[in-house]
């Protein structure tokens, strides 16, 4: 049970390392609780504990790769953009932006106001401190992003001992410019919506005529000693806990509460009885969790749509299973699985269904008008096997040419909605005649079989979290097919040169929303024609907390909620 | 004597250095990889940059290569920076030391203080009650398993009952020094921990209780007119708990490796949570420094008995 959440939020490193603090305009989510704090006036003190299941590992945002010291990171470091809790939308946060007309030159200026817990002010330098860490690292995982950026590969090579396209502005310290070799729209989100460093801190330790020194093994980067967000760090209790603390000198107003904590507890049926014995304040819980906390006098529970879902990935490069290049097939397993049913037997209603690739709370979700919803059907499904050449046996199993229509489908061991969906689907498979071999995996030796494109593999159930800009381009272009030679997170092998055309139309030159709407609206209509997953469902975020903490805001570009936790505070 | 240890630590360096060939093999073998794992998910993360931490990491040797390596490494004391901290193997360990040890230590003390007398009380009473009793509890406690009775406790003692926490060292807010509070904590799991070896110990001590009370010696004490306090006490427990001391060698090593589970159920941020960790991370410098070091205290603690064994039984030479 342990990696139930590890698990799930690894796949979010998508999102964690694209952007991981968020959000600005105040939003509650679709489902969010209203609170009666408008009449009540906040008070500083206390402290908020919450359980993770994991130990952070770092807290440098450079090198971060894992989820849970990402969350922590994010209370510490405040990033140049930020994206709307609710909508996703990119928002001036540290720094407000212009960009010129060709979209490849953002003219930037950091808040005046904006200073590091230890007083000096954050500038355009602490900005280049970070690009700097990120091109001489040899642990991080960030360095694609920056790609396009003028000079920062020569940089990174040692070839160069400045990057370019980084202009600092002599007259003034807080402004800078970022030149892009070319336009490309996720860049703003992945090459801004990023936390400066302090450059006086790390600055040292990149070398711009030594590309062998870097910040990799900064003491500081596991106790930041001048952070940007309204905690700062003191203590680091390995295995157990970590402390924040106010940082008095927010630049956007101290936070009420004195300490933010975060500690590890072994799994979600200990969390959950932290939770009641209130030595946790705070919580992600699991749907299954819900009815029982939700009776806890001293908690209150908060539900928000989540950016990102579930799904059974149908692989069609498998030569095992032929049977999936079939879009019949693949059609007749959409209308053969009752998803409504799923959702309430699975994640206990706490979700809802998904029917192409783009999460509906993101701006770039076309809605459902217009779209197959694939309703339960098991008639049509069997119709569309039969129509695909397949004849039923004696043994209720469709088969064509002595095969029997059937594979495994697997899924990483610990995870039970994942569990539980996928034996929900076998047993529903098997009244369309379908015969599912259900497996369990340990996460640890799926994920490289996964990113090779091993042929083990003959489909699987897993999830995405979605990063904050919705270019799908990792996971349905055709140049992310996972193989042997090349990893990536085109797992099922989906090959679609109209979909390849519009995610490349998604990401430049024109990066005006409606441009982008429209071509991801078409590239989801084709993948909802033609199922490369089962789309599964989106399972919504619970978070359970004290019910004396108020202030809390949830959106779904928030995975954690602590977008505004500056203002959360505890009713004494 | 001193001869007797110098060939018992010299005995003890093949059998380091074969553990060391076998779990480095089963860590490195066994299916899965560090890097894509840390690494999955991420979006923009190129072959190359991948190809570029695994060359980080050494990952790129061969094996044989990469053992050699680490193996030179270890004899001049680094155990390699682990994958998931990017710190000192090592001392990650150590920093983590402490915890286990009082958890250790005190399940130590659980075991013999709960385990002997109860074993004697059992041999003393017979065919009674008592001795059904902890002849049941001999085999159940040994048979529970432990992240079984310990999620049982939290429910019925931390959630149902209030009275003790469930997880951690201590209190958030508390000072590190707040021994009462320090207390509450490690109660849960050092019972847990003991739990086995209180029922090894029981069933040790009335076994052994048994066969000296039925011996010659004891009826001349008793037929001197001593007070039975005085037999049961002075002359046969005094020769029943030699075999216990046997049994305290592989004690020192079940603690640190029984910690964890215990430590996994508790939250305790000791040895064996990390080792945990490090395994279900494919973490490998971290994995093989918490092997050696549980290793390298299962030899000593075999020493230890051994040289414990000769104190106790002045018949036994070394």
């Amino acid at each position: 049970m342990t990696q139930q959440r590890t698990h799930r939020t690894l796949l979010g490193i998508a999102a964690a390392a694209v952007l991981i603090a968020t959000a600005c305009a105040p939003s509650g989510g679709p489902s969010a609780s209203s609170t009666t704090t408008t009449q009540e006036t906040p008070v500083a003190g206390g402290r908020v504990i919450r359980g993770s299941f994991s130990d952070i590992r770092v807290l440098n945002p450079v090198i971060s790769t894992d989820a849970t010291s990402s969350q922590v990171i994010s209370l510490m470091y405040d990033t140049l953009l930020n994206v709307d809790a609710k909508t996703g939308n990119p928002v001036p946060w540290l720094g407000k932006w212009t960009v010129s007309s060709d979209n490849l030159t953002y003219s930037w200026e950091i808040d005046a106001k904006a200073n590091w817990s230890d007083g000096k002010p954050i500038i355009a330098e602490d900005y280049l401190a970070r690009a700097k860490a990120v091109a001489r690292s040899k642990l991080t995982t960030q360095k694609s992003s920056w790609n396009d950026v003028e000079g920062f590969n020569d940089y990174r090579d040692g070839k160069a001992t400045s990057i370019s396209g980084i202009t600092i502005d002599s007259a003034n310290p807080k402004k800078f410019t970022v030149k892009f070799g070319k336009s490309f729209c996720p860049a703003l989100i992945n090459v801004f919506g990023i936390a400066p460093i302090p450059a006086h801190v790390f600055g040292k330790y990149t070398v711009d005529n030594d590309p062998s020194k870097n910040i990799d093994t900064a003491p500081e980067n596991a106790a930041p000693t001048a952070v940007s967000g309204p905690f700062k760090f003191k203590e680091w209790r390995k295995g157990d806990q970590v402390i924040l603390s106010r940082n008095d000198g927010y630049w956007r107003g101290a936070p009420y509460l004195d300490e933010f904590v975060q500690k590890v507890v072994a799994d979600s049926t200990v969390q959950a009885a932290q939770l009641k014995t209130g030595e946790l304040t705070l919580g992600a819980i699991q749907p299954g969790d819900y009815d029982d906390l939700s009776k806890s006098d001293n908690l209150k529970l908060y539900e928000w749509k989540d950016n990102g879902y579930v799904y059974i990935g149908w692989r069609l490069n498998n030569p095992n299973v032929p049977a999936l290049q079939d879009k019949r097939v693949r059609q007749a397993l959409a209308y053969g699985l009752d998803m409504s049913q799923v959702v309430q037997s699975v994640v206990l209603g706490h979700g809802e269904k998904q029917i192409y690739h783009t999460p509906s709370v993101s701006w770039a979700s076309p809605g459902t008008a217009g779209f197959q919803a694939y309703n339960f059907d098991a008639t049509k499904a069997e119709q569309l096997i039969k129509d695909a050449g397949y004849t039923k046996g004696s043994d209720g199993f469709y088969a064509k040419d002595g095969k029997t229509l059937g594979w495994t489908i697997v899924t990483n061991q610990g995870n039970k909605t994942r569990e539980t969906f996928l034996q929900v689907a076998a047993e529903q498979y098997k009244k369309i005649g379908v015969k599912i071999n259900p497996k369990v995996e340990d996460f640890t030796t799926l994920v490289p079989k996964l990113t090779s494109g091993s042929n083990e593999i003959e489909t699987i159930i897993i999830g995405w979290q979605l990063g904050t800009d919705p270019d799908p381009f990792s996971i349905w272009h055709s140049s992310n097919i996972a193989t042997a030679a090349q990893a990536g997170n085109n797992f099922v092998g989906y090959n679609n040169p109209d979909v390849d055309k519009l995610i490349e139309q998604g990401r430049g030159p024109n990066c005006g929303q409606d441009v982008r709407k429209t071509a991801y609206a078409q590239m989801n209509k084709i993948l909802n024609e033609d199922q490369p997953y089962n789309f599964g469902f989106s399972q919504n975020r619970i978070l359970a907390t004290d019910k004396r903490i108020r202030g809390i805001e949830p959106g779904s570009f928030s995975p954690d909620a602590t977008w505004n936790v500056e203002k959360w505070w505890i009713k004494q | 004597m001193r001869k007797y240890i110098i060939r018992r630590v010299l005995y003890a360096i093949p059998t380091l250095l074969g553990i060391s060939v076998i779990v480095f093999a089963i860590s490195r073998l066994a299916p899965g990889d560090p890097v894509r794992l840390y690494t999955f998910g991420a979006t923009n993360i190129t072959e190359e940059d991948i190809a570029a931490l695994r060359h980080f990491y050494g990952l790129d040797q061969p094996l044989p290569i990469q053992y050699v390596t680490w193996l030179m490494n270890m004899l001049r004391g680094d155990f390699g920076k682990s994958l998931q901290y990017n710190q000192p193997a090592f001392a990650l360990l150590m920093e983590r030391l402490p915890a286990t040890l009082q958890l250790a230590v005190l399940a130590l003390v659980l075991q013999v203080g709960i385990g002997v007398p109860l074993g004697v009380i059992a041999a003393l009473n017979r065919g009674g009650w008592v001795d059904n009793a902890v002849r049941f509890f001999g085999v159940v406690g040994h048979a529970i398993p432990q992240f079984w009775i310990g999620l049982l406790l939290i429910v019925l003692f931390a959630v149902n009952l209030h009275w003790l926490p469930s997880q951690g060292l201590l209190t958030i807010g508390k000072d590190v020094w707040d021994i009462p509070d320090r207390l509450k904590h490690i109660l849960l799991p050092a019972f847990v921990l003991a739990l086995a070896g209180v029922a090894n110990y029981s069933r040790y001590l009335r076994t052994e209780t048994l066969d000296v009370i039925a011996q010659d010696y004891v009826r001349t004490a008793r037929a001197k007119g001593l007070r039975e306090r005085t037999v049961v006490y002075v002359h046969a427990l005094r020769n029943a708990l030699i075999p216990v001391v046997t049994a305290l060698g592989g004690i020192l090593a079940a603690l640190v490796s029984g910690a964890l589970i215990v430590e996994q159920v508790f939250t305790w941020p000791g040895v064996g949570q990390l080792t945990y960790a490090a395994v279900r991370g494919k973490d490998y410098p971290l994995i093989m420094a918490g092997v050696m070091f549980a290793s390298t205290m299962l030899v000593i603690s075999y020493l230890l008995r051994d040289l414990a064994y000769a104190r106790v039984d002045p018949r036994i030479k070394v």
